[in-house]
């Protein structure tokens, strides 16, 4: 069940990754229309990071393609805007709340220019939309999980692109918080953009997507929430680890080299 | 006296450039290895600056004398052949990075003394001053080899404010900087650059063996006092010319005395200073707040002891009987009893102590706190009611009004607690 459409904002195109000779996605083959919140859902180990991390072009594809805005990476950076996995930083940094979402504004400074009162205003305004305002001058240290996660999603917002791609965004977060975060993702899946998130739980997802992909080393699905939520996509994706395509990862680990390297 | 006067008020031309060489070195080393201490990476400044020894050795050969640009960049290539093999061995190998790096540092050490001792038995007349590379003599760097070292050290600072933007993104989140289409390997390369030349401006003046330290303990010592970048990098850098400027001065007035290791005493001295006095996170202060915290429970455990008391219907207790409820505390109950009267919360008189209004409402919170705990434990969490009274005798004294009236409206004010004892409430919030 995989849906293509016409004049994707995204298009994965017969993606294979690996990490050292250790194939994580097989042959992703999917597009995405403009405008919407979709979801990804796996299991744990599925893959669903590294989709994300080959987009952003942090990791390199073992085979295959990807264009954005029918463009290569490189030419639409400033438009696409990343949310890495909490976990990924070390929160004691000396910093305050306040230079971290300004560090959004450096992809559109480009090197060497220092952020003057016109980043720090697009800072202050996308800390107001995820209600941190109040914490702008908090050390990062202080924050709670939740509170880290809004200042994550406020640097991607003071990115001010048109695709977002956030990595567990609701990692660590109260329900409280999850249901505003998804209401201020919404409201930007409205406004045109396309919101694409890495996420672990169904039930929410069934209420806020409205695209979902499936992933369990393999694309299972990628199209309308409705006709892809099914018992039998489901059991499909999160009925454990598909055994054939174990042992043959497990049979290119033993080789000398990589033979899925094009 | 006549020592401190005459090096302090630079009468000395000489004195006042070496202490500007000192302040120079001081600011750039500091400001590199605050990055370096924030990236965790203080180990590899230590590698470098132990690395930089054969080429110091290789420098004098080729120039057969003393010539700093020769020693400079022969020291350079060397920690640059370091910084490279160190991080070569780490992505083609299978070795964890602390076992590369202390590979390359005695590696490259005992390379270096076995060069160095070679020179001494060449018979070269010019050898004699190899030595203080290895702990630094700052009075015995000539005025020529200052505009060298001074030179680097500015270099370094530049550089740096140009790339203090992409310098903290590279330590704080560099798979961000990488999506954002930041050349990440480039900025990476460039701060190793600065790393390494940090390091070779210190051997004149501190020596290879110590530089490290000089590049790590600011930062470090420097952390305990603030929270912001800018505020730590300049404090590392006032830390380092302190100690740069004090070393040098020991090594003027004890002139056998290197100067290394005398600006490594101060720095460890400030640093362990730092620890004990830092505003946050010193020994002191926490020792102050556990010591305030302990008074705290001890009081509310005496106002529990006379609301009891009062639940009981007796209003007051004798000091003999408070006494009883906590033997071998004597001064303690003496002092909690001063302060809690000072308060204005107990008053006493010959018959003994009793609560005063106000202290009775805070003495009723106290219990509600620890009894709402125990329903909580009970109800919510499925601990038998025998097993929450150790949990909610903590619990007591922590707890905040708005967790407080979470935890009435969870449990939808309750008026037992699982003892059967009742939660008292103040009767016109009933």
């Amino acid at each position: 069940m995989i849906t293509q459409v016409p004049q994707p904002v995204l298009e994965v195109h017969d993606l294979t990754v690996s990490y050292d000779q250790h194939p994580v996605l097989w042959n992703v083959d999917l597009s995405l229309p403009a405008g919407q919140l979709i979801g990804i859902l796996g299991p744990n180990g599925a893959g669903k990071s590294t989709l994300i991390k080959s987009i952003m072009g942090l990791i390199p594809p073992t085979s295959g393609y990807i264009k954005i805005f029918d463009k290569p990476l490189q030419e639409v950076r400033t438009r696409i805007s990343y949310v890495p996995q909490r976990e990924s930083v070390d929160w004691n940094f000396p910093a305050s709340v306040l230079d971290v979402v300004v560090m959004g504004t450096y992809g559109k400074l480009g090197l060497f220019r220092r952020p003057g009162k016109k980043e720090v205003q697009v800072a202050q305004d996308a800390l107001e939309q995820v209600g941190m305002t109040a914490f702008a001058n908090r050390q990062i240290s202080e924050l709670s999980g939740g509170q880290q996660q809004r200042v994550f999603i406020a640097r991607a917002l003071a990115q001010q692109a048109d695709l977002y791609l956030m990595d567990e965004p609701f990692a660590g977060v109260d329900m409280a918080t999850e249901t505003a975060i998804f209401q201020l993702l919404q409201d930007m899946a409205r406004a045109g953009k396309t919101v694409l998130v890495v996420h672990h739980d169904i039930h929410s997802a069934m209420n806020f997507f409205e695209w979902v992909i499936m992933l369990n080393l393999h694309l299972v699905a990628s199209g309308p929430k409705d006709q892809v939520m099914t018992e039998e996509l489901l059991r499909k994706t999160y009925g454990g680890k598909l055994n054939l395509l174990t042992q043959v990862t497990d049979l290119i680990r033993k080789q000398d080299f990589n033979p899925l390297k094009s | 006296m006549e020592d401190f006067l005459y090096f302090f008020t630079f009468q000395d031309p000489s004195i006042t450039w070496v202490v500007l060489g000192i302040t120079l070195l001081g600011i750039g080393s500091a400001y590199v290895g605050t990055f370096s201490f924030l990236d965790k990476k203080a180990l590899l400044g230590d590698a470098i600056s132990h690395a930089v020894l054969p080429g110091i050795c290789l420098g004098f050969v080729l120039a057969g004398e003393k010539d700093p640009r020769y020693i400079v960049t022969g020291a350079f290539l060397s920690g640059a052949l370091a910084t490279f093999l160190s991080s070569w061995l780490k992505q083609n190998t299978k070795l964890s990075e602390d076992s590369i790096i202390a590979s390359i540092l005695s590696v490259f050490f005992g390379i270096g003394i076995v060069a160095l001792t070679a020179i001494q038995k060449s018979g070269n007349p010019e050898v004699a001053g190899l030595n203080s590379f290895i702990f630094g003599n700052a009075i015995g760097i000539a005025e020529a080899d200052l505009f060298l070292y001074g030179g680097l050290s500015l270099a370094i600072l530049l550089v740096l404010s140009l790339f203090l933007k992409e310098f903290r993104l590279m330590v704080f989140d560099p798979g961000f900087g990488k999506a954002i289409g930041f050349p990440m390997k480039g900025i990476r390369f460039v701060f190793n650059v600065l790393l390494i030349l940090a390091v070779v401006i210190g051997i004149q003046a501190i020596g290879v063996v110590l530089m490290a330290a000089l590049l790590i303990t600011p930062g470090a010592a420097a952390r305990f006092w603030t929270d912001r970048l800018q505020p730590l990098l300049l404090l590392a850098a006032f830390f380092s010319i302190l100690s740069g400027i004090l070393g040098t001065y020991i090594s003027f007035v004890l002139p056998q005395m290197p100067t290394g290791p005398w600006v490594v005493v101060f720095l460890s001295l400030i640093a362990l200073l730092s620890f004990i006095f830092s505003p946050k996170s010193g020994v002191i202060r926490r020792f102050l707040a556990r010591r305030s915290y302990l008074n705290k429970t001890h009081r509310d455990h005496l106002m529990k002891a006379l609301f009891k008391a009062k639940e009981a219907n007796r209003e007051v207790l004798s000091l003999e009987e408070i006494h009883a409820l906590y033997p071998f505390h004597k001064k303690e109950i003496a002092h909690s009893l001063q302060v809690l009267t000072k308060q204005g919360l107990v008053l006493q008189d010959s018959q003994g102590v009793r609560l005063s209004p106000q202290g009775t409402s805070d003495a009723m919170r106290i219990v509600r706190l620890h009894r709402l705990w125990e329903v909580y434990l009970n109800e919510s969490m499925n601990i038998a009611p025998d097993h929450v009274h150790e949990s909610a005798e903590q619990m007591e004294h922590l707890l905040t009004p708005e967790l407080e009236a979470l935890l009435e409206q969870r449990l939808n004010y309750p008026t037992l607690d699982p003892h059967q004892e009742t939660i008292p409430r103040e009767s016109h919030d009933a």
